[in-house]
């Protein structure tokens, strides 16, 4: 427990060290730190709809964290989160406005036709990654642009809504993810995506897939000798964290604007892939991470408002907290030799 | 009507040249990292500072030259923070490269608003780009094929010309072959007493320089203006060019050269009305499909063997008592 404790103030000190650097980055925009940051809290959690917002905010980088725990895990870099958001997304809302089912039933086909279009996604990286090593970092980002022109692409030249402006029609009520709020566009999609985060970490912790899955991830040669077929469980691996980052897409699109559009969700799979390394992997640390990120693009709508600084200064911030989480990794290791052998090094 | 065609060549040529120039400088700076043994995913956001900064320096000071150097600085300053992480800290040289790409990303946008008050793009604004060079002669030496060797801006001829230098870099200098054994066989070097953390600085430096000049190129070359994220996935592409050559600078070139092609195709066949979405993927779908098709160094033992036996095969056909294999360099 002290291990785990001592990780858990090795991320908070490298929060505080990235909020630090990033005041100073704001002195150097022209705009005061304090200020910066009360605006940013106060967008986050200002009242009821704040915090409604804040958790709309979280819900996409909490699915997608999950995505990126998955990988870390199985020892996978999938850095194609984004990619594969934008093809569920877009596959969710093709099977919303274009296949009348009944209520409920709709919902659930769009969601697994979405999981589905995230998974054949990373299907063709994954194959190269398995079978011929080929890196998956690198195929993985080129894969994200190449989706995000493909689904404008698909909405703008084939199903256009008449008179709208890149866009899909929009869904049929049928396939709605439900409102949990009357005030908010909050939705269902953040239970979907809590439940997620528990039984991906049931699933490492106690299945006999989840854990050979993570002993490929923290030691292939151990697995492989033990029996474990590597190549098969890393393809699933990344397949599953496709297929999870597919759902996030099926859940913005079902749960918030009943339509696709583009650039729809602008890096969320990113910010998922950051807040699933500041958790360390942990699909339950994500929780949390993702709602504190889910808090800073929540204040930063209002600190565009507010404000001289841009909302990409969380941006800053964000990078600047992997930057320090990953460098105080040597401090901790010097403290103590075990503490080195780690999944993945940081 | 011939002579229209082969000036429509001449012209894609030129285009192509002009594409590739950026592309081949980022990667032939992401050669000294990977023959150093380090996987450098931050090229793109060194490239997108250095790209930002030269804007910077350029309307700063009312030259083309300065804006370089302050382009290179940023991009050098880049470098540094990543060279202190993986090499002194020993951090995951992935996540820091992601988030150093994030981080140029965000800053250049926050500072954008910041010093010009405006998002999506910086335009005029007494931006100076960088002079054609003109090649005195090249007019009357090829006539109408002029323009395949003159009128360029100065880093296209800065890009081509690294190319034979690097490779007489890592072949004849000392510096050169430190950094291939510090990336090939780490324990050869510490046993010949080389410090791999600094040569591995100097390798990330070096790639930082390279970078900037590319992201300047970008800003200052062929159109002087900065837009948000304007490296768009290049350093992405010269990554994966890497990862096939090897980081050869021969090799380099050749997939750089692939990029120029279909970067200046695609823009070609815009002009004849395919959906510009499905035309923009090209260069992208290009990389990836480089990337597939040529990771054979990593092939499975059964495919690798059955290729080597057929070159074995075919190379014993031509020349009968040739010892091939030998000839080859390393």
């Amino acid at each position: 427990m002290s291990d785990r404790l001592r990780a858990f103030y090795g991320q908070v000190v490298a929060v505080a060290v990235a909020l630090a650097i990033g005041a100073i980055i704001i002195l150097m925009v022209d705009e005061s730190p304090a200020k910066v940051f009360v605006t940013l809290v106060r967008g986050a959690f200002g009242d009821q709809a704040k915090i409604a917002g804040t958790l709309l905010q979280t819900t996409p980088i909490l699915i997608c964290g999950v995505a990126a725990c998955v990988g870390l895990r199985g020892g996978m870099f999938n850095v194609g989160i984004e990619g594969q958001l934008f093809l569920g997304g877009f596959a969710a809302a093709l099977v919303g406005f274009a296949l009348p089912l009944p209520s409920g039933l709709h919902m659930i086909v769009a969601l697994v036709v979405a999981v589905l279009a995230g998974a054949a996604w990373v299907s063709i990286p994954a194959y190269f990654r398995t079978r011929y090593n080929t890196n998956e970092v690198v195929s993985t980002i080129l894969s994200n642009y190449v989706a995000v022109l493909l689904t404008s692409y698909f909405t703008i030249f084939l199903f256009k809504r008449p008179g709208g402006w890149s866009e899909t029609p929009p869904i049929l009520p049928s396939a709605y993810l439900p409102e949990i709020f009357s005030f908010s566009r909050l939705n269902w999609g953040l239970v979907v995506g809590l439940v997620l985060a528990v039984a991906v970490a049931w699933l490492f912790r106690h299945t006999a897939r989840g854990y050979s899955a993570s002993m490929v991830g923290s030691a292939p040669k151990f697995a492989e000798y033990g029996g474990i077929d590597v190549k098969r469980q890393g393809f699933i691996v990344l397949l599953a964290s496709g297929a999870i980052g597919g759902l996030a897409g099926g859940v913005e699109t079902l749960g918030v604007h009943h339509r696709f559009m583009e650039g729809f969700a602008p890096g969320f799979g990113f910010d998922g892939l950051i807040a699933a390394l500041l958790a360390n992997g942990s699909p339950i640390g994500t929780i949390f991470t993702a709602l504190f990120f889910g808090a800073l693009r929540s204040g930063s709508l209002l600190l565009e408002v507010d404000t001289n600084a841009s909302r990409e200064i969380i941006t800053v911030i964000q990078a600047l907290i992997i930057l320090s989480v990953s460098a105080q990794v040597l401090m901790k290791r010097r403290g103590d030799s075990t503490a080195g052998e780690r999944r993945w090094k940081f | 009507m011939e002579i229209l065609a082969n000036l429509v060549n001449v012209a894609l040529i030129v285009a192509m040249l002009r594409t590739t120039a950026p592309i081949l400088l980022v990667a032939l700076g992401g050669s000294f990292t990977t023959k150093a043994g380090i996987f450098n995913i931050g090229l793109e956001g060194q490239m997108l500072v250095g790209a930002f900064f030269a804007v910077l320096g350029s309307i700063w000071s009312g030259s083309a030259f300065v804006g370089v150097v302050c382009g290179v600085a940023a991009a050098l300053v880049f470098a540094l923070i990543f060279a202190v992480l993986v090499v002194s800290f020993r951090a995951n040289e992935v996540v820091v490269g992601l988030a150093l790409n994030i981080l140029a990303g965000g800053m250049t946008i926050s500072m954008m608003k910041a010093i010009f008050g405006t998002r999506g793009s910086i335009v005029g604004q007494g931006i100076v780009g960088l002079p054609k060079v003109q090649i005195p002669g090249a007019k009357a030496l090829l006539g109408s094929w002029a323009p395949l060797i003159s009128g360029y801006t100065p880093m296209v001829y800065v890009a081509f010309l690294a190319v034979p230098l690097l490779i007489l870099f890592y072949k004849r200098t000392r510096l050169g072959l430190y950094i291939r054994v510090v990336g090939e066989k780490p324990e050869a070097a510490e046993a010949l007493g080389i410090s791999i953390t600094r040569i591995r600085y100097i390798a990330s430096l070096l790639c930082g320089l390279l970078a900037g000049l590319a992201g300047a190129h970008l800003s200052l070359g062929y159109i002087t203006m900065f837009t948000e994220n304007m490296s768009s996935g290049r350093g992405f592409m010269a990554v994966a060019i890497l990862i096939f050559s090897n980081g050869d600078p021969f090799k380099v070139l050749a997939g750089c050269l692939l990029f120029g092609f279909a970067d200046a195709f695609s823009l070609r066949l815009q002009t004849f009305g395919f959906p510009s979405y499905l035309i923009l993927a090209v260069p992208y779908l290009v990389a990836l499909a480089a990337l597939f098709a040529l990771s054979y160094r990593s092939r499975p033992k059964i495919i690798r063997e059955t290729v080597e036996t057929m070159r074995r095969l075919l190379a014993a056909e031509k020349t009968p008592a040739a010892e091939p294999e030998k000839t080859l360099p390393r």
